[in-house]
């Protein structure tokens, strides 16, 4: 965004806010009083500390001991809300009178909400398979880009991890673990019945989202198909509320920061030169046996003290105090018989990381409405603009990495105030870029830009039946563009400048449409309760590209591919399909013998011609205890429901052309001239299906004490089988491998759920507590010793076998140093050892470390034990107070960074902690750390580079108050402050234990990566 | 209206499940896929050619198996980098064991070229355009086919012969070897049929013709000792337009390209960036010849195929062919003479770096002459006629005729001659094994890896022979089928020895 834009939005916003002091100054006086008392409807007793409302402000009271209250109210047309823990909330126009009592009636249980689930609505009392239903008023107004924060620390076996700081990447999101070897463990996202695919994408607003349920298990996911076996997210957005007519603001604004204790401290310029000083001579003094005179220290280190510079590159590129900003406005229409609600939303999140940054507008118009009695409908109408600025910042080789090893006896800026361009190159320092200047002087930019509009007609005929038809469309267009000056260094290693410029511009546009028809019976006949749906789903989804590149510009000023010597473009095009026929048939027996069962045939154009349509069946029961007679009616016990589930999923994440043999062009010269030829590339496999997951569940639900208390726990275990992987044919087939189904996996685990609220005199408070268990393995891979490893020698090694978990890490076994040469002799072999390197576990006993794979074992393992998260609200009169924490125990990351930043040969500059190496038998440093002798026998894969990565994170922790408003025109103003990502409790030294760098099935890397920030907030909530 | 929008719905959802089965056919619009290909004459001609551009790929690694592991060249050792044992060598020194990569990756480009060929035919049989067409398509395909199990039998012996493409992974487990017998009559009757479908002479250069698939007959005949059928087929290419160049150096040189004596050459095109260039010297030139001997500062080439000192000592004192074939050694930029010797056949001037004109030679008038020579004297002894045709190859070479040669050293002289005059061409180990039992072939070979062991072509420095290198057994005569093909099905049959 220009700066123009940007004031000109600050202008609106700054109106906007002083129309509104000026409108509640015209302050309108107090009519009446109104008084009475509130009772329970059963025992006829007096409650105290009812809630009293008026309706659509917060002005409000709350009943004394003997449960009578006084309450001014402002017309005498006002409607009162009367709301109780464990209570059916009420509400009574006042229609003139001033005395009214009150009678409420208990609740069951908190169960009355409706849930979304697949292709419709559930009570979710009534939800007999695993379903957690996100609950987004707890969340609180945290300074948040991306939607999928919302998804952290809310529900067990949904592991949120925000893998890097980048700003205003999604959250990885894995339900019930690793499913998949070969087609992706992501979940598929559902907005407003529209299955968008497996990300929610980074321009939802999360402003305007009104509810998120995760369906869990195979029951609740079957009716999604091949789209179902790793978990369902369904994300509905606001709706105006019935007969109010609303305006909400909302602005928050904060900075971020990368703490320090989130940075591995490096050297220092004099601190490196000591280094590079002290390895020069201890090779003397340990290879030659002699004392090395200090006249052949080579002239640049030879004095570490007169080092001219030293630049902390790491804090040259952090952004200190970069802003955050959001805004938001709301306003919803809910009466007559079309209702709407129209958002607008502006996010602006600078990255902690210069010239990095965020900017979302977003707009929506959510509307509703009734034709007749029979008739309604609903359209939706969302468009969003985003605007990113990135650079590479994953691995040693990109920014961050640069920024920890370039040579720190170097300036940013020569001493005319030009740019240091080129970074080391000399003393057998690795040259880098000047990342400052190449942050600054590169353009790297991603516009996306996307419009979705989802409809539908419902019509309810003949008394019990309803028939819905909805369209979704959606139309996503990404931009970007990177160019690359002359002037700059070459990224990668000694790459000095002047070199050629470069650019990359590529459009890509999605177009994903769909269509549903629903029909909807539902009758109740006593006590047997029926609903039945019959459905049909249609949907396509077309990606197309076009890119080119240019090299060798003129000059660096006019940027773009016209001026290129040479250009090179391309487009290509990728569509696939899918069709599917479902039902569901769910009957209840005086609310407890639940039965619900599912089935969905689907056809999808990825599938082998011989496979073309899939079947997915589910059922699941549930028998609410509670409501037997046999059990004592406890006052306790508010209810208690045992349930049970199976269902059959799929996962058909596997390319869209992979079934088909493709040909490639192979040329040749006939006659002299230059012919096209045709060959074919890949071995066709008509069989090709989607890969399955079968899947069981037990749940139980407990509601205690009024339903102040509940507790949630499942147990699941999942296979998976006939995985799209690459398997070896015989060659005489023409290839030498094809993808096949094949293979086994198996994830199981415990999940529980325990939340406890209550209401004490004018103090509530709600927390919730969620951990999740999961343990997943390999059980066939489709050969005896069979492997799929990812990493050699070197490492990281990610290694899934049969009867272990999935890519787990694997290296030496590292036990030590070699301090002396007797150590070596006595030692299993370790060819060309000397003093001050690693000692390797001789695993396979035959004497010797071979330098291959063959000693390596197992050395760690990157899945948690369990994952937990705890969230807090509380509120007092007008405070409010939240937290949130997420924590994961008992898992290792292999820190692949310190084979750079411990990286003896002194080519990189060093992390502090390398002062504490080994340099000879008497000053052997802290066992840890190896000589700078060699490089041999220390930067294999091995077990001194897995840090066990357990923490805790105080995610979230938010401090509100509310004025509540005095007039018609403002109801209240929330202030509060907020501070995201306060505190981490680990002993990983890296600077973000949820990394995960390569992700998929090869879990538990850091190389460093853009670095979480701690954000603090201020910011405002005003509702009209 | 509120009904026309319900029914406009309820049409949109009948449309779509009427045609559900079409709603869910996609073909990637970016690549060419099986599906959509292979059904028009274009199509047929480009899977052709692309049938006829693998050849390029093998011919130009296929010197390891034909030149390198015989007598006729070696390697410049490399004293610093051990590494490449297992890859190479191995074929050099007679290590070769069912694990050697290189093997393994002539055994699977053999197999990858042919279901091509085999593909291609199967749609052949459908096709609807032009009957010559299809014919000439066909005999070209069928000539390719039988040059491919020609190789693979005397390389492995008996082989899985494959004629239709597999249809499902699967069924790429119910193939055996079978035995030799029955891979040569697949062979003839291809060629067979490749004769009779052929082009003429004059076809398009490159394109197999009525000459090649001929001049492969006889030596298939040739091969299984049918001398009677390897004269009367070799001598319909003498009623052909083939004949000798005047300059053994013209065969070779790519100005001259697809000449009167080229029979079936593989084609390669450099000076421009259509990216169908050849790199023969590259590979061959000595190691460290930064720009001595490829014409581009700091090249330097592979060092691999290197003359050895046996067959330099061969060449006849004014054997005109001997400088066109290899030089002895080279002059570095230093000025100092560096005695690696190399092969110039495939050396000639050519404008961008990596990237020659070389075509590479299969069939040539000159082995057709030799070959029917050879036929002659073990059918009916050194008639004249096969006099003429020895001594026509040796006049061009501006040596003497020969005469008074009884059959057996008449053998030997046109086993010699075909030494020469086709050095380098992958004629070698074939000639070897034809001419040889394999009790035979190991005696001859090892007394030269004797003589190698004890005076190597390049200096070793100090690096000692392994205790196998040269050292060749008779059952090393036949390639071992690569092991990780019986690792995937352990129903398939090793050579004894292995």
């Amino acid at each position: 965004m220009t700066d123009k834009y940007k004031g000109i939005l600050y202008k609106t916003l700054l109106l906007s806010a002083l129309f509104t002091l000026l409108l509640s100054y015209s302050v309108s006086a107090q009519v009446d009083t109104v008084n009475g008392t509130v009772m329970d409807a059963q025992s006829d007793e007096t409650l105290p500390g009812v809630n009293i409302s008026i309706k659509g402000t917060t002005s409000g009271t709350s009943t004394d001991l003997d449960g009578t209250y006084s309450l001014n109210i402002q017309s005498l047309s006002d409607t009162l809300v009367f709301s109780y823990i464990g209570y059916q909330t009420l509400e009574i126009p006042v229609d003139g009178r001033t005395y009214i009592d009150a009678t409420l009636t208990q609740q069951a249980f908190l169960g009355e909400e409706m849930v979304v689930v697949g292709y419709g609505t559930q009570r979710r009392s009534d939800i007999t398979s695993a379903v957690s239903v996100i609950d987004i008023t707890d969340v609180g107004e945290r300074p948040i880009t991306t939607a999928s924060s919302l998804l952290q620390g809310q529900a067990a076996g949904v592991v949120v991890r925000q893998t890097t700081g980048t700003p205003g990447q999604e959250m990885e999101i894995n339900i019930r673990g690793i499913g998949s070897l070969g087609a992706g463990s992501e979940p598929l996202y559902v907005i407003d019945g529209f299955p968008v695919g497996t990300s929610m994408g980074q321009n939802i607003n999360p402003t305007d989202i009104e509810s998120i349920t995760v369906l869990k298990d195979a029951a609740s996911t079957a009716i999604y198909g091949a789209r179902g076996s790793n978990g369902v997210i369904q994300i509905t957005t606001k709706l105006a509320d019935m007969d109010e007519v609303s305006i909400s603001f909302n602005a928050t604004s904060g900075v971020q920061n990368i703490p320090n204790s989130r940075r591995t401290p490096m050297m220092n310029g004099v601190e490196f030169s000591q280094f590079k000083k002290e390895s020069f001579m201890d090779k003397i003094r340990n290879f030659e046996g002699r004392e090395p005179d200090i006249d052949e220290v080579p002239m640049s280190f030879r004095y570490p003290e007169e080092t001219q510079y030293s630049t902390d590159w790491m804090n040259e590129i952090l952004n200190q105090n970069a802003s955050f900003q959001n805004y938001n406005m709301t306003v919803g229409a809910g009466s007559g018989s079309i209702r709407s609600l129209v958002s607008v939303g502006y996010t602006n999140q600078q990255g902690a990381v210069i010239e990095t940054g965020f900017e979302r507008f977003n707009a929506r118009a959510n509307l509703n409405g009734d034709i007749n009695d029979n008739i309604s409908v609903g359209w939706n109408l969302a468009g969003s603009f985003s605007r990113e600025e990135y650079a590479p910042t994953s691995g040693r080789d990109a920014i961050i990495g640069s920024a920890m090893w370039a040579d720190p006896r170097e300036p940013v800026f020569n001493d005319d105030g030009s740019y240091n361009a080129y970074v080391g190159g000399n003393d057998g320092i690795f040259g880098t870029p000047n990342l400052v200047m190449e942050l600054t002087e590169m353009d790297r930019n991603r516009n996306t830009a996307d419009l979705t509009s989802n409809g539908y007609l419902q019509i309810s005929f003949l008394n019990n039946f309803q028939f819905k038809s909805s369209v979704n469309a959606s139309i996503v267009n990404g931009r970007q563009k990177e160019f690359r000056p002359s002037y700059l260094a070459g990224r990668g290693f000694d790459s000095p400048p002047p070199r050629e410029a470069y650019q990359n511009e590529s459009h890509n546009e999605t177009v994903k449409t769909s269509t549903d028809q629903l029909l909807t019976y539902t009758k109740s006949i006593g006590s047997h309760d029926i609903t039945t749906l019959a459905g049909f789903s249609a949907q396509e989804e077309t990606w197309k590209r076009l890119s080119a590149s240019g090299n060798e510009y003129p000059d660096d000023i006019v940027r773009f591919l016209n001026v290129a010597e040479t250009v090179d473009a391309g487009s290509s095009e990728e569509s696939w399909s899918l069709l599917a026929y479902f039902g569901r048939f769910n009957y209840a027996f005086q609310d407890k013998y639940l039965l619900s069962a599912t089935y969905r045939q689907e056809g999808s154009s990825r599938f082998g011609t011989n496979n073309k349509w899939g079947n997915f069946p589910a059922a699941s029961l549930g028998w609410r205890i509670s409501e037997e007679t046999f059990i004592p009616d406890f006052t306790w016990l508010t209810d208690l429901m045992l349930r049970g589930s199976w269902g059959i999923t799929g996962n058909n994440n596997i390319g869209n052309y992979t079934s088909f043999s493709s040909m490639a062009p192979s040329n040749y010269v006939l006659g002299g001239n230059y012919v096209t030829g045709q060959v074919l590339s890949s071995f066709g496999n008509p069989d090709l299906g989607w890969e399955q997951s079968n899947e069981v569940n037990f749940g139980m639900d407990l509601a205690l004490f009024e339903s102040k208390m509940t507790l949630t726990a499942e147990y699941y275990r999942k296979i998976t089988t006939d995985m799209l992987l690459p398997v070896r044919i015989p060659v005489i087939s023409g290839f030498q491998n094809t993808f096949s189904n094949i293979g086994e996996i198996e994830n199981k685990g415990l999940e529980f759920n325990l939340g406890y609220r209550t209401s004490v005199n004018n103090f509530n408070i709600r927390t919730n507590f969620n951990i999740g268990f999961n343990r997943n393995k390999v059980l066939d891979i489709g050969g005896d010793n069979d492997e799929i490893r990812n990493g050699g020698l070197y490492g990281p090694n990610n290694v899934s076998v049969p009867g272990r978990p999935i890519g787990m890490l694997h290296g030496f076994k590292m036990l030590g140093i070699f301090n002396t040469q007797e150590e070596i002799d006595a030692a299993p072999t370790q060819s060309g050892a000397h003093p001050g390197v690693y000692i390797y576990e001789d695993t396979n006993g035959d004497g010797e470390i071979s330098y291959d794979t063959e000693d390596m074992v197992e050395i760690g393992n990157p899945h948690p034990n369990f994952v937990w998260g705890f969230n807090l609200g509380g509120d007092f009169k007008k405070f409010d107070l939240s937290l949130m924490i997420t924590g994961a125990q008992g898992y290792d990351l292999y820190r692949q960074i310190e084979k750079t930043s411990l990286n003896m040969d002194g080519v990189f500059n060093l992390a502090q902690v390398a002062e504490n190496r080994w340099r000879s038998a008497d000053n052997p440093g802290n066992g840890y750390i190896a000589t700078s002798d060699g490089w041999q026998w220390q930067r294999e894969a091995n077990s001194r580079y897995v840090y066990d990565a357990s923490h805790a994170w105080l995610k979230n922790l938010t401090l509100g108050y509310t004025f509540s408003g005095t007039n018609n025109i403002m109801n209240d103003i929330r202030l509060y402050a907020s501070a995201d990502n306060l505190l981490l409790i680990t002993s990983y030294p890296g600077n973000n234990p949820e990394v995960n760098q390569l992700g998929g099935i090869n879990p538990g890397v850091d190389d460093e990566t853009y670095p979480v920030p701690r954000t603090l907030s201020l910011g405002a909530v005003i509702n009209f | 209206m509120k009904n026309n929008i319900i029914l406009f719905k309820l049409a949109l959802m009948l449309t779509l499940i009427s045609c559900s089965d079409d709603f869910l056919v996609k073909t990637d619009p970016t690549n060419l896929v099986e599906d959509n290909f292979y059904q028009t004459e274009t199509h047929i001609e480009q899977a052709v050619n692309g049938v006829y551009s693998q050849l390029q790929g093998i011919i130009s690694n296929q010197w390891q198996y034909n030149e390198f592991i015989t007598d006729n060249t070696t390697l410049h050792f490399n004293i610093p980098n051990r590494g490449q044992g297992p890859a190479l060598e191995a074929i050099e020194y007679w290590n070769i064991n069912a694990s050697t990569g290189n093997i393994n990756n002539l055994y699977n480009s053999i197999y990858q070229a042919m279901v091509n060929i085999n593909t291609t035919l199967g749609h052949l049989q459908d096709a609807t355009f032009d009957e010559t067409a299809v014919q000439k398509f066909e005999s070209e395909l069928k000539f390719l086919r039988a040059y491919y199990y020609f190789h693979l039998v005397q390389y492995f012996g008996d082989v899985i012969i494959i004629t239709e493409p597999v249809d499902s992974p699967s069924s790429a487990w119910t193939f055996e070897r079978q035995p030799i017998e029955d891979v040569y009559a697949l062979i003839e009757s291809d060629l067979k049929d490749a004769v009779s479908g052929a082009h003429d002479y004059d076809a398009p250069a490159g394109r197999v013709t009525k000459g090649a698939a001929l001049s492969l007959l006889g030596k298939v005949y040739l091969t299984k000792k049918e001398y009677d059928d390897a004269i009367q087929t070799l001598d319909q290419v003498l009623l052909m337009d083939y004949e000798l160049l005047m300059s053994y150096a013209d065969v070779f040189d790519p100005q001259n390209k697809n000449h009167k004596e080229s029979i079936f050459d593989v084609q390669f095109q450099g000076g421009n960036e259509l990216g169908e260039h050849s790199n023969f010297i590259y590979t061959f030139a000595p190691r460290e010849s930064v720009g001595a001997v490829i014409d581009f500062s700091g090249e330097n080439g592979g060092g691999w195929n290197i003359p050895t000192l046996d067959i330099i000592d061969l060449y006849e004192v004014d054997d005109l062919r001997k400088e066109v074939s290899l030089n002895e050694g080279y002059t570095s930029l230093d000025d100092e003479w560096v005695p690696v010797p190399y092969i110039t056949k495939y050396h000639h001037k050519h404008s961008e770096r990596g990237q020659t004109d070389d075509n590479w030679p299969v069939l040539r008038y000159a082995d057709v002459l030799l070959m029917l020579a050879e036929a002659i004297n073990e059918e009916l002894g050194p008639t004249v006629d096969a006099y003429d045709y020895l001594n026509q190859v040796r006049t061009r070479a501006g040596l003497d005729d020969l005469n008074n040669l009884n059959q057996d050293t008449f053998r030997d002289a046109v086993l010699q001659e075909r030494r020469i005059e086709l050095a380098f061409e992958n004629h070698r180990w074939f000639d070897l094994k034809r001419t040889n039992t394999p009790e035979e072939l190991a005696q001859f070979l090892n007394a030269y890896g004797e003589t190698a062991r004890s005076n190597p072509t390049t200096p070793r420095g100090s690096i000692p022979f392994g205790v196998s290198d040269y050292v060749f057994q008779p059952h090393e005569a036949l390639f071992p089928i690569p092991a990780n093909q019986i690792l995937i099905n352990n129903e398939l049959t090793q050579n004894p020895g292995y």
